[in-house]
């Protein structure tokens, strides 16, 4: 040691210097000793800490990988008629560009022709940092884009909507803005409900049955363009439950692009439009003034020879009687003078009564925002107003309204508010509140299934289903008066008349004579048939099944009727 | 004393035994957990594949789009009122019957007969009584029976409609009279065979042979001629 200490040093080290220098060194081998235990044991138990505390919690439990970005929307047998999809978007960094612009914006513009080359240039050149270029992108056109080699085009997965039926319910099932917020109809309404992570997990279900809405709107969009109507609506609705089963307004609207549809498209006529629905409401007069006592029989006579002056006008038929009618006549001949007579024997106030309490003087009540605002005669409600309101001029419903009120008039009485939610122990059943006595109700079976088998109604007719209903032909005003030349046709049914279930409101706005129709525009010609399609085609899926043998009793206003007229 | 020293080193052993043991158990957990938290995840990622497919297969198979099908291609239409029935008893009404070989057969046999005799009364008359000579057979001689195809022949060849089935079989009593007993054991059948045939008026007879068809006739007319050529097939 010595000779190495002498070699190393050249230096002479005393002992006792030695022996300190010695005792030093194992007291720093030591520490770092300690330093090298203390660290390993602090490894090892950070090691089993978490091998014991932290393994059950792998990070990513916390957020549950099914739950959708936004709830799903399903109709009542569970058919999706929404739903979340991870799309692709394709965007660019204009600044990182690294390509030629001019080059890049040929190519992107031969992959998306949607924008042109110039305007394709104009975002390559800006001094943006960001830029969609398509959003929900095909996967095929990414794999495209992706292809030029760009490394300022990027590309992501987002939460985006999708309405896999397209305009199948349109107007019901509404459509999201771009930041996925409800914009329209249930996605609108229930946004809160489709959002929330704690119940947006369990799809909304509607009482919507897309079959049935396919029916109805397919059949409806046929009618509308053979009679070249500016538009269409129609409602189905469970006459127990105020459940609507389809609900369509036309023009169409596909949610998956609202903005490309025109303000038209995206109007809902049936909750939102409120028109003038003619004779469909003289079964409403006619009921209120049974149970009221006025109208005594369904025989009881009033005078319908000529016109009758009411205020500075006279009211009209269409189909003259020139005689005294019995009620039963005045329905099946949709009688405006006959129906004046009733309702100016039942007066402003029962009928306003009646009106109120059968929901058509506020908003229509449904789950739907977007209901409009009913137009009454309010202060003016006069003799004559009430008159003209007895066969449903100078009263402005939407077609709902007229459902719902058809619903409570066959259904024994009771009025409930529709619902576009399905009815079961998530969505119990409201309790309703009566408007029309059970015997009334019956006594309606037969009046208005004389209508559609012997009346106006009858191109409504499908044979089985035991159809009901009433026609009405209401003048559309414009510039503040009515004209001929524009009306609204609407149809109110409910069947199967001897055991009501379901009421059907069908409307076309605006329809054309035909050479078929004999230039008539009227509602027995153009609207009447669309409903006998659609129960034929729907009957058997609402299990309504179409006999023959069985229908309203019409012995109880037939012998009321007189032959020939 | 080896022992004694080495106790220390064994004592170390023995715990970084049980240390590594701990350690490949709590590994093999781990590793377990990994593997099922894997599968989790493919569980996961494969609902999620169940859930855009049926999205895409839903917007494929949109009902517009079946509705467009049903139009251009398939025009089906809804089911009218009369294609409902209320119970099984209307659905049994819908139940035509094909002519099952058996039935086929039996028409040939009555027939066949009619080529030879054009008399439609001995035409049904003729396979009962065959048949009914068959059925005696295990009681009658053989001897007796050619005796009775004889007889039905001599019924064919003239004798009035509705008795010729008797005199057929008197007359086989006749010329069989040495086994009297026997032909008297064979002679109940053969008005057992009689019996019904008044039941049968001769319209419906005449109805069921206008029934027949050109190609049954053609078969009639085949099974003619292998009669003629290999003997009657009724007594095989």
């Amino acid at each position: 040691m010595n000779a190495i200490a002498i070699e190393r040093g050249g230096r002479v080290s005393l002992p006792g210097k030695r022996q300190q220098t010695l005792a030093l060194t194992y007291h720093r081998l030591m520490l770092m000793m300690l330093v090298f235990a203390g660290v390993t044991t602090l490894i090892v138990a950070r090691i089993l800490y978490l091998s014991v505390f932290a393994a059950p919690s792998d990070g990513g439990a916390a957020v549950n990988p099914l739950l959708p970005a936004r709830g799903d929307i399903v109709d009542r047998n569970g058919v999706p008629l929404a739903r979340t999809i991870d799309a692709w978007s394709i965007a660019i960094h204009p600044k990182k560009l690294l390509g030629d612009p001019d080059e890049l914006a040929v190519k992107l513009n031969e992959l998306m022709p949607e924008k042109s080359v110039d305007q394709y240039r104009r975002i390559l050149k800006s001094d943006k940092t960001f830029v969609y270029l398509s959003r929900r992108a095909l996967p095929e056109l990414v794999a495209a884009v992706n292809a030029l080699g760009e490394p300022a085009i990027a590309f992501d997965r987002e939460p985006d909507r999708l309405y896999p039926n397209l305009e199948l319910g349109a107007h019901v099932i509404g459509y999201t803005d771009l930041d996925g917020k409800g914009a329209a109809g249930i996605e609108r309404a229930l946004d809160e409900r489709l959002s929330d992570p704690a119940t947006r997990g369990t799809p909304v279900q509607l009482s919507i049955d897309a079959r049935v809405q396919q029916a109805l709107e397919a059949e409806l969009a046929a009618a509308m363009h053979k009679f070249s109507a500016i538009g269409a609506a129609g409602v189905l609705m469970d006459v127990k439950t105020g459940e609507v089963l389809a609900m369509t307004s036309l023009p169409e609207l596909n949610p998956n692009v609202p903005g490309k549809g025109s303000m038209d498209a995206r109007f809902n006529r049936i909750t939102l439009g409120v028109y003038e629905l003619g004779s469909t409401f003289k079964p409403f007069t006619v009921a209120m003034a049974m149970d009221a006592g006025i109208v005594k029989s369904l025989g009881q006579m009033y005078n319908c020879s000529s016109g009758l002056r009411a205020g500075g006008f006279t009211i009209t038929d269409t189909h003259p009687f020139n005689r005294a009618c019995s009620v039963s006549e005045i329905m099946q001949e949709s009688s405006n003078i006959g129906t004046a007579q009733i309702a100016a024997q039942l007066g402003a106030s029962q009928q306003k009564e009646f009106l109120k309490k059968m929901g058509f003087l506020d908003k229509v009540e449904i789950e739907l925002m977007e209901r409009g605002r009913t137009l009454t005669p309010g202060n003016d409600w006069g003799e004559v107003a009430t008159m003209t309101v007895g066969y449903g001029h100078g009263i402005a419903v939407t077609p709902l309204h007229l459902a719902t009120g058809y619903a409570a008039l066959f259904n024994g009485g009771i009025w409930h508010p529709a619902t576009l939610l399905k009815v079961g122990k998530d969505h119990p059943l409201p309790e309703g509140r009566r408007v029309f006595s059970e015997d009334t109700s019956y006594k309606m079976r037969a009046l208005l299934r004389l209508v559609v088998t012997h009346g106006t109604g009858k191109k409504a007719d499908a044979p089985g289903y035991r159809i009901g209903g009433k026609t009405g032909t209401a003048e559309k005003v414009q510039g503040g008066r009515y004209t001929g030349n524009a009306v609204v046709t609407t149809f109110a049914g409910v069947f199967p008349m001897d055991e009501p279930r379901y009421v059907i409101v069908t409307m076309l706005d605006d329809p054309k004579g035909t050479a078929e129709t004999h230039g008539f525009h009227t509602a027995g010609w153009n609207v009447a048939p669309v409903v006998s399609k659609v129960v034929s085609r729907i009957g058997p899926m609402l299990g309504v099944q179409p006999r023959m043998d069985t229908d309203a009793n019409l012995h109880e206003v037939l012998p009321f009727v007189r032959e020939g007229n | 004393m080896i022992a004694q020293g080495f106790k220390s080193v064994g004592w170390v052993a023995a715990v970084g035994a049980a240390a590594l043991g701990c350690y490949m158990l709590s590994l093999q957990v781990a590793s377990e957990r990994a593997e099922l938290a894997k599968i989790e995840r493919q569980i996961i990622a494969a609902k999620q594949d169940i859930r855009s497919l049926q999205t895409e297969l839903g917007t494929r198979g949109r009902l517009s789009q079946l509705e467009h099908w049903n139009a251009e291609v398939l025009a089906l239409a809804a089911p009218a009122t009369g294609q409902f029935l209320a119970d099984e008893m209307m659905l049994a009404r819908f139940e035509t019957q094909d002519r099952t070989v058996e039935d086929r057969v039996k028409v040939r046999m009555a027939s066949h007969e009619t080529v030879t005799a054009p008399d439609e009364a001995g035409v049904t008359a003729q396979p009962r009584l065959i048949r009914a000579a068959a059925n005696a057979e295990p009681s009658v001689q053989p001897q007796a029976q050619p005796l009775f195809r004889k007889a039905s022949v001599e019924t064919v060849s003239g004798k009035p409609v509705a008795t010729p089935v008797r005199t057929a079989s008197v007359t086989s009593t006749e010329k069989s009279a040495p086994r009297k007993a026997s032909v008297e054991k064979a002679a109940p059948p053969v008005k057992k065979a009689e019996a019904p045939k008044p039941a049968k008026s001769p319209a419906t007879q005449v109805k069921s042979a206008g029934l027949l068809s050109d190609d049954v006739l053609g078969d009639i007319v085949d099974a003619a001629k292998s009669e003629t050529r290999g003997g009657s097939k009724a007594t095989r």
